[in-house]
């Protein structure tokens, strides 16, 4: 009774409203600290699904003639492994972290949009609900995560404008979820862009945001610009499998190009919204963890910046096996080549930034350095893939599966555990716990390269994406076995993970407000914070406002460069 | 006595030093809303009517109107 009723005054009481309730609270939150927690939870449920759809193929694939999958079963799991990693896990945890943390960071109350925030992660909820259900009706989206055209276009419609007849929904839900995804998307965006630009605390130029903030404002500005192009491409879709129109088919007079066009105007910008706040991350966490301001500030935004414009010119390096014009292969081998440059630039400013620092190597620090080797051996790879002839030949092989494994596994996902040892104090006023953060450091870097280094090999060996099973003569049996036990290890490292969190949030140690001694204005609040951030908005002299708030001798805004 | 009276301003002026601190922390606390989570599912039944039966997706038609129309009108 006592937790369900208000007492108002001597004699007088009323039920609690549902604002007033545990669940209510959370269910009209919109508070971005809480949506962000929710984001985050929700993002690493997701997670476990497609870690779980992973396990299944690599279990599939862990012998030849596997039997574990039939091919239709197969078809859907590797779809829906890609599009919940991509869309389900990844974004919203990028996301989740961006709505936490970029608000205190900048100085600011909350999202300049707090409805709208909430608004985008119920539609995140929803929508991931609405594609994982696919699999109750046996109906899962199973054309591969990029879906291309004209296999997705079997439709309902029997008939002489029909390629085939198939009753299925899987492309409807694929198709449709996307586009819920895309309105999410969409309205966060917005919500980063115009609480960046607008909502920074008094001192705070764009030439003294964090990192973080300033990769989170890119990624933003590259989702605006992508999303429309896979929302036109979906809707068209639609129509074809629906309306009878025939954009994608080419016996009617359409073009299957045309999807990829579509798809990869917005798939190329996509992959460096997955990696561009994960960039960030690494930008925070080196910093303190090598108690040195970040080496080449100014490099390091502004690579960004290039690395989003130019993310606009590659595309059609995942086409370059279609039969485009040599013309065009020419430029989009370059343009591709080009991108590698500012990148190369963030991971030279990172080294930098650790010489001769007085490293640390705490859990988040350990990520970090993990992110960087990983991220550099997948960006090793990639360049070659962006060489036309080598590319004819691996395209669609277990190297370009090794390539983007290196870079999202091995970049993002180290890059999101960096943050969230980090940033998990702040959040819950706990410590996570050290020796499990190490033990799960090793496992996951053992994992990754257990897992995905044969599958250059295999690549190179001629084994193509997409394969339910193989046979057992052509040499790849042991390098898939090894590969399976990779991603077994992989798994365990993130039950050692659920049982830190659990463990930390019953009994860890106290965080207090700054258990990093970090720089940054987040840091400069209760832990967690209240729910307005700050009572008195602070005013910044310089990149690093609560160093210099620490030290008032040695400021940053005492030295002409700040 | 004396005592008593020389410390009622400080207290009072105290409790209203309190009390502005509060009332300002309620101030710029968030507020709660119902309507991005009664968008978002009025959002989804529609799509989910375009892929079932044109009747759920014109209930999550009128539903997505009628949340946009009690987001805009919502007091802040």
């Amino acid at each position: 009774m006592a937790t369900r009723t208000v007492v108002e005054g001597v004699g007088v009481a009323r039920r609690k409203r549902l604002s007033e309730t545990y669940i209510g609270a959370w269910l009209m939150t919109t508070d971005h600290k809480k949506i962000g927690i929710m984001y985050i939870v929700t993002a690493f449920f997701f997670f476990l699904v497609g870690g779980t759809e992973a396990l299944l193929i690599r279990t599939q694939l862990a012998v030849p003639n596997g039997k574990v999958l039939s091919p239709e079963q197969y078809d859907q799991v590797f779809t829906m492994h890609g599009t919940t990693m991509i869309f389900l896990f990844v974004m919203p945890m990028l996301v989740g972290l961006g709505n936490y943390i970029v608000p205190l960071m900048i100085g600011a109350r909350d999202m300049a949009f707090p409805r709208l925030n909430a608004f985008g992660y119920w539609i995140v909820l929803f929508g991931g609900l609405f594609l994982t259900s696919s699999f109750l009706f046996g109906q899962a989206p199973d054309a591969g995560w990029f879906s291309y055209a004209p296999l997705t276009e079997l439709t309902t419609n029997c008939g002489p404008t029909a390629v085939e007849c198939n009753a299925g929904l899987n492309m409807d839900f694929w198709a449709l979820g996307i586009l819920l995804l895309g309105i999410s998307s969409i309205s966060g965006a917005l919500n980063f862009v115009v609480t960046i630009l607008k909502l920074r605390a008094p001192g705070m130029t764009v030439n003294r945001m964090p990192l973080f903030t300033w990769m989170t404002l890119i990624t933003s500005f590259l989702l605006l610009f992508a999303i429309p192009s896979l929302t036109a491409a979906a809707v068209l879709l639609l129509l074809d499998r629906h309306l009878g129109t025939h954009f994608y088919q080419a016996g009617f007079g359409g073009d299957p190009l045309l999807w990829q066009h579509l798809f990869w105007s917005f798939g190329h910008p996509e992959v460096y919204i997955l990696i561009l706040p994960a960039f960030g991350i690494i930008s925070e966490v080196v910093p303190v963890f090598s108690r040195k301001p970040i080496f080449g500030y100014t490099f390091v935004a502004w690579s960004g910046v290039a690395i989003g414009f130019l993310s606009f010119t590659v595309w059609a390096h995942h086409m370059f096996a279609v039969g485009l014009p040599l013309i065009a292969q020419a430029f989009f081998a370059t343009s591709t080549t080009l991108i590698a440059i500012p990148t190369a630039v963030k991971i030279f400013n990172w080294v930098a930034t650790t010489w001769q620092g007085k490293l640390s190597l705490r859990p988040p620090m350990l990520f970090a350095l993990g992110f960087i080797a990983m991220f550099l051996i997948g960006g090793l790879n990639g360049v070659a893939l962006a060489v036309v002839p080598f590319d004819y030949q691996m395209t669609d092989s277990y190297f370009v599966v090794s390539h983007l494994h290196y870079v999202l596994f091995g970049g993002t996902a180290f890059g999101v555990f960096a943050a969230l040892y980090y940033w998990f104090p702040k959040m819950s006023g706990r410590m996570l716990g050290e020796r499990l953060g190490q033990l799960q450091f090793w496992l996951m870097l053992i994992g990754v390269n257990l897992t995905f280094f044969p599958m250059h090999i295999l690549g190179l060996l001629g084994m193509p994406r997409r394969q339910y099973t193989y046979p057992a003569n052509l040499g790849w049996n042991e390098l898939n076995l090894l590969a399976t036990i990779g991603a077994f290890t992989l798994a365990v490292a993130m039950l050692v993970f659920i049982w830190n969190v659990i463990v930390s949030l019953r009994s860890g140690k106290e965080a207090g407000g700054d258990p990093w001694d970090a720089f940054t204005l987040e840091w400069d609040t209760t832990s967690p914070p209240q729910p307005y951030n700050f009572l008195v908005v602070p005013t910044v002299r310089s990149r690093r406002p609560f160093f210099d708030k620490k030290n008032p001798e040695i400021a940053d805004w005492k030295t002409p460069v700040h | 006595m004396s005592e008593e009276l020389s410390q009622r301003p400080s207290r009072q002026a105290g409790k209203k030093e309190k009390m502005s601190k509060e009332a300002i922390e309620q101030s710029i606390e968030p507020q709660l809303s119902y309507w991005p989570i009664v968008l978002a599912a009025a959002i989804i039944v529609m799509l989910i009517g375009l892929v079932i039966h044109p009747i759920i997706m014109i209930i999550g038609v009128v539903l997505t109107v009628a949340a946009i129309i009690g987001w805009g009108l919502e007091r802040r």
